[in-house]
């Protein structure tokens, strides 16, 4: 069976909409078709975070409140959730929600023009705890929400104070609000428009594969992240999307004894918690990535397959070691993830083929991972230079090494001469392998542009090569491998 | 109500209701989202379409032929107007650029079009296929390059400031320093971009607009468009942010209008981010040289100030030698400035236009200069400090305790910790540091006026074309209005931002809280003579309090006394109180940074600021004023840049993924001490100023901060990664 149209949930009612363009952001249907302006619009490409808007989901049989940007939601995407925007918190008394009423208290709203997706962000981390979180915690909640005027720290404060006990009216009706999701909850195929315009989310993987197929030319979209931008910046005329968020099993994660396997619809969200669990870095730096409404949209599949030069994610997988999957009709083929990558927007991938998973080698008892995120402001902010780096050891010999590098090629790539010449050094002994970094001037050409100059790239890269292998020798004057940033950036005066 | 003398006691002192912490009354409508900005008015009026501006491909030059076609006839389309459909319009006074009109390009971006359909979209994609000849001509983009051959540009009669004969001065003097400093061209990114709902009925145009200074827009709307300026109304109840980019109306409104006219309907318009960044104005970038001579006991006996930025034919310079004419002592100095003719978009105001940048060198060379004299930064300031104007010692500040600022936020910083050898402090990876600063900014006066009703119910309606642009307007206004009256503020409703309501000081300058208070102020005490005068009482022995107006042993409720109603309009006026004092505000900046040895990353750890700046209003709105500009100060000191493409002179960094401002991680723990002080030479309501003062001074402590980390100095701003990393102490 195929759906014509999408559902949702918008204020306690089913929403069905069969007749929008498959380009049609969730922002615009919002400010200018269902004229909730409460939803603002500051930068349309995912930056600012004004437009954040709660979707509710069945996960697991309880409720998830996600925040997304909506200006780079796709409003096909919504289907199956819950719409929740800033004008649905207070109650019809007028009572504000705490997160509002908190915002009011400590001065957390000043023009204003941000706060509706702050209220949202914090209305989302509000459903998730259950004590009063951390400034940490909140400058990470946060991250995706820009303020010109508060200086933060009320906003801060207001979350703080707000953010402890999930006792809302929204919890108080989780019952019905979870049996009206299931009631809408189906696995059939969903395509919107016709053969020369649609949008479609198939739930099965043999439609997918099948209607890209039929479709070369059409547009694959996750989390739309990027593809968002392509809309409203680039102003591309896509006109067939098929989005993958519904594909059953896409969105699968296995683990075995020596690998964890992701597939491609699997939001970053939530593969951060098995790939930080490998090693804190890769952790830190996961948390880093983007923003939470960037990381709950956007997926491991999205992330590789856009190929980005400076996305955070495949120096990780180059450095641990894998493999993707693509298929293609019937076809499915396998290679090793640094063969995706061939040039600047270029990548091993035919028309009409999909990344369908990504497996990658945990790394073994004798393998030592650290990760390094490079950035002038400290969250939410594009790679100057990123690095991950994988060390085998016997003893205190280097076996093998594998060190990859965002933001110093077009593509994610590996120092291979530099990974050659680690080969055999001591750890104990810096004098082997201080001279390895110098190596990276064979490995890469930065450029120069405004995030850094070439200069400072290879600089920084070498210097960051030092300092991995500096730690994990412990050499005593740089004991910081990751320190929880509480104890490094708020302690007390 | 012409303000002569120093004020006296006044029903403002008893501060039952102003000098509270008050929750701000539009918090409810902003938390909620029913506030409605500019380009949410869809409920005034019915049947509005879309308007979408193109803007120039070149930065100078001509455009020859606007190939309109294609859009016109693409779907939805009701209007195409060009720049070469009409001649070129008027400007606003304060500006440089033209916002429309005729064939010649002056920067990137300008807007050559405007297409108007039934959708935005349809809107968009007919934009989009507009097709426009130009003839390029070579502009100048490099301020670097310029700068060598720039005119001197005073901001007086004389070029040059001179006290004193500066150069033999400093000549003379034991100890000098003679340093080069720089900032880049920034932007204001505030939240909501610039929009507009533009409606014609008849020949009257009416503007739903965002905007900080509705009077001056008004007028420059009429000048712009060639309408009596009685014909013009503009709104603008809420302003999602503006920090001076929003104090002039801009192509969007303009072409809102226009485009509106061609099509017959009402039209909205809203710049995109990119056109925020390379169609409206901007903080223009400085080079600037600071010379200092000091005796040995740290006396400063010279000082030199000479900035040089550039802006279009016309324009004028960011005026970021002023404070060097006050902050500090020292008997001869010689303060100029220069102006290159630059092609980018227009500098103008943005937050503290002057200090801002002026501030982060001045206060970067004092810094300098102390440890060159081997003197503590902060005993360096206080030694220096002045009571009076230096070039006219005859004109006393009117109230100034920047020594206290200092002292406090010493004390209460930890300074006595600092280790005065840079790079001798670390803690595992990170090398830390701390910097001082002073704060600096004027207060400035200008007159504003504003409307008071009283109702039968004893409801009290105060309108007044101020604006409220994130800063809390209307929640001090009904402070004073409440103060005044003696009503709780639930018996108040301020009204704002509409052109109709009496002229007001506008937001700028952080002039608007004290000005327009002060209004209010004068319009109250009308209001409580015209109630006197009713109640057949003398206005000298009465009193208003807890709803009641109150002679001896009379009291009458408020809306009893009203009656039918009263209204009073009056405004405050200045006199030459500017002119006999020195009328500034001050701070004490004091910063903790951390900077990583292997990478040159930097994060702030901790921020004080102590200010001086008269009676503070409302503690939790004005906090609130500071720690903002605090915040933009750590963007500026940190990341925030416009780069140009000198070649093709345009902003590349045209959104907020490539200009980047602090998140909240970035800022990690601010706090504010105002010193409890009262200005009655300022206004009625003895308050300054403060909204500014916060981002003036705070980026040279972090730089100083930064050198007492590391041992480098870094002069050219911002401080990113990759200016002093190969500076670093080598990490171990």
């Amino acid at each position: 069976m195929t759906r014509d149209f999408i559902r949702f949930v918008r204020r306690g009612r089913v929403v069905e909409l069969r007749d929008f363009s498959a380009r049609t952001t969730l922002l615009d249907w919002l400010r200018l078709d269902e004229r909730s302006t409460g939803t603002k619009e500051a930068c349309a490409e995912g930056d600012c975070g004004a437009c954040t808007v709660v979707l509710a989901r069945r996960r697991d049989d309880t409720m998830a409140y996600e925040p997304v940007n909506a200006c780079i939601t796709l409003l096909g995407q919504i289907d199956g959730a819950e719409l929740i925007t800033v004008e649905d918190l207070a109650a019809p008394d007028g009572t504000l929600h705490p997160v509002q009423a908190a915002l009011v208290e400590r001065h957390g709203s000043q023009c204003g023009f941000c706060t509706p997706g702050i209220v949202m962000s914090l209305f989302a981390h509000y459903h998730r705890v259950s004590a009063p979180p951390t400034r940490a915690e909140i400058d990470d909640v946060l991250a995706g929400n820009l303020c010109r005027c508060t200086g933060y720290r009320p906003i801060v404060d207001a979350a703080i104070a707000a953010c402890n006990d999930r006792n809302d009216r929204f919890t108080a009706d989780e019952p019905a609000r979870l049996a009206r999701l299931e009631a809408i909850a189906d696995d059939e195929d969903i395509l919107v428009g016709d053969d020369g315009a649609f949008f479609a989310a198939p739930a099965r993987e043999d439609t997918l594969a099948a209607l890209l197929d039929a479709h070369p030319d059409a547009t694959i979209v996750a989390g739309a992240t990027d593809v968002g931008l392509w809309i409203t910046k680039k102003l591309m005329p896509l006109s067939k999307i098929v989005h993958v968020g519904r594909v059953v099993g896409l969105d699968m994660i296995e683990e075995s004894e020596t690998t964890l396997t992701f597939g491609a619809a699997v939001p970053l969200a939530r593969a951060a918690e098995d790939l930080g669990a490998l090693d804190p870095d890769i952790a830190e730096i996961l948390r880093r990535f983007g923003s939470v409404q960037v990381r709950t949209a956007g997926t491991v599949g999205g992330s590789i397959a856009n190929a980005s030069p400076i996305g955070d994610l495949a120096p990780i997988l180059l450095a641990l070691g894998g493999t993707i999957a693509m298929r293609k009709g019937m076809a499915v083929r396998t290679l090793p993830i640094e063969e995706f990558f061939i040039d600047y927007g270029k990548q091993d991938r035919a028309a009409g083929e999909y990344v369908r998973h990504l497996t990658i080698q945990k790394p073994g008892e004798t393998t030592l991972v650290r990760a390094f995120k490079i950035t002038k402001r400290m969250d939410e902010d594009i790679s100057t230079v990123m690095m991950a780096m994988a060390i085998t050891l016997d003893g205190d010999v280097i076996t093998s090494a594998r060190i990859a590098f965002g933001g110093m090629a077009g593509i994610p790539k590996r120092a291979t001469q530099v990974e050659a010449a680690l080969a055999g050094a001591r750890l104990a002994d810096p004098a082997t392998w201080r001279t390895a970094a110098s190596r990276l001037g064979d490995d890469f050409t930065p450029l120069t542009d405004q995030r850094g100059s070439a200069a400072y790239r290879l600089t920084v890269a070498g210097n960051l090569i030092v300092k991995g292998l500096a730690e994990m020798a412990g050499t005593p004057t740089t004991r910081t491998r990751v320190k929880p940033r509480a104890e490094v950036f708020h302690a007390a005066p | 109500m012409k303000f002569e003398h120093p004020a006296g006691l006044n029903p403002i002192d008893r501060l039952t209701v102003v000098g509270r912490p008050v929750d701000r009354i539009d918090g409810p409508l902003k938390t909620t989202g029913t506030a409605l900005y500019a380009h949410e008015r869809h409920d005034v009026a019915p049947n509005q379409a879309y308007g979408v501006v193109v803007g120039a491909a070149i930065a100078r030059g001509r455009v020859e032929t606007i190939d309109v076609r294609a859009a016109r006839a693409a779907p939805g389309v009701l209007a195409v107007v060009t720049t070469l459909d009409v001649p070129r319009l008027g400007r606003g006074r304060m500006n440089y650029a033209y916002l429309f009109g005729g064939a010649e390009i002056q920067h990137y971006h300008q807007a050559i079009a405007v297409v108007v359909a039934e959708t935005f979209e349809q809107a968009r994609a007919a934009a989009a296929l507009i097709r426009a000849d130009y003839t390029p001509e070579q502009g100048r983009f490099d301020l670097a390059a310029e700068a060598g051959h720039a005119p001197l540009h005073g901001d007086g009669d004389e070029p040059v400031h001179r006290v004193g004969d500066f150069e033999t001065a400093f000549a003379a003097a034991p100890v000098t320093l003679d340093r080069t400093y720089t900032t880049p061209d920034q932007s204001h990114v505030m939240i909501e971009p610039h929009a507009t709902v533009a409606v014609w009925d008849g020949d009257r145009l009416t503007l739903w607009t965002s905007n900080q200074m509705i009077a001056w827009s008004k007028k420059a709307v009429a000048d712009i468009l060639g309408m009596p300026a009685e014909k013009v109304r503009v709104v603008s109840p809420y302003v999602g942010g503006g920090f001076g980019g929003k104090l002039f109306v801009r192509a969007d409104a303009v072409l809102a209008a226009l485009g509106a006219k061609a099509a017959g309907r009402p039209v909205r318009v809203a710049l995109t981010r990119p056109l925020v960044i390379n169609n409206t104005t901007h903080r223009p970038a400085t080079i600037q040289r600071i010379r200092i001579g000091a005796e040995r006991d740290g006396r400063i006996t010279a000082i030199a100030h000479e900035s040089t930025s550039g802006n279009l034919p016309d324009g004028s310079p960011e005026t970021a030698v002023a404070q060097t004419k006050l902050l500090y002592a020292g008997a001869a100095r010689m303060i100029a400035m220069r102006l290159a003719r630059l092609d980018l978009p227009e500098g103008n105001a943005m937050r503290a236009p002057g200090e801002a940048p002026g501030m982060m060198a001045l206060e970067i060379a004092i810094d300098e200069m102390a440890e060159a004299l081997g003197l503590d930064p902060v005993e360096f300031r206080i030694r220096n400090d002045t009571q009076v104007d230096p070039a006219h010692p005859g004109r006393p500040f009117s109230y100034r305790d920047l020594v206290g600022c200092l002292r406090l936020g010493a004390e209460r910083f930890g300074w006595s910790a600092r280790d005065p050898k840079p790079a001798s402090v670390r803690d595992g990876r990170w090398l830390i540091g701390l910097g001082v600063a002073a704060g600096f900014r004027n207060n400035l006066l200008t007159k504003s006026s504003a409307r008071v009703e009283l109702d039968r119910h004893g409801v009290v309606t105060v309108s007044t074309d101020m604006t409220d642009i994130g800063t809390g307007s209307y929640t001090i206004i009904a402070q004073t209005a409440a103060e005044m009256l003696g009503v709780g503020l639930e018996k108040v409703v301020v009204r704002l931002g509409d052109s109709d309501f009496p002229a007001s000081a506008g937001s700028g300058g952080q002039w608007g809280a004290n000005n327009a208070t002060a209004g209010v102020y004068a319009a109250c005490v009308r209001l409580r003579d015209a109630v006197a005068r009713k109640l057949g009482l003398n206005a000298t022995d009465i009193d208003f309090a807890d709803g009641e107006v109150m002679s001896g042993d009379r009291r009458v409720p408020l809306g009893e006394a009203a009656g039918e109603g009263l209204s009073a309009e009056d405004g405050i006026e200045y006199g030459s109180l500017a002119k006999d004092y020195q009328q500034s505000t001050f701070a004490g900046h004091f910063v903790e940074v951390a900077v990583d040895a292997h990478t040159g990353e930097t994060r702030l750890r901790r921020m004080l600021a102590v200010c001086s700046a008269g009676r503070i209003l409302n503690p939790k709105s004005a906090r609130s004023q500071v720690i903002g500009a605090m915040t933009m100060g750590a963007g500026a000191a940190l990341m925030e840049k416009l780069s140009v493409d000198t070649r093709r002179g345009f902003f590349v960094n045209h959104d907020l993924a490539g200009y980047e401002v602090p998140v909240h991680a970035d800022i990690p723990h601010q706090e504010v001490i105002f010193l409890d002080e009262a200005d009655p030479i300022s206004s009625p309501m003895k308050a300054k100023g403060v909204g500014e003062l916060g981002l003036c001074g705070v980026g040279a402590a972090i730089a100083n901060a930064i050198y007492n980390a590391t041992g480098v100095r870094v002069r050219d701003y911002p401080i990113t990664l990759d200016t002093y990393l190969d500076r670093l102490p080598r990490p171990a």
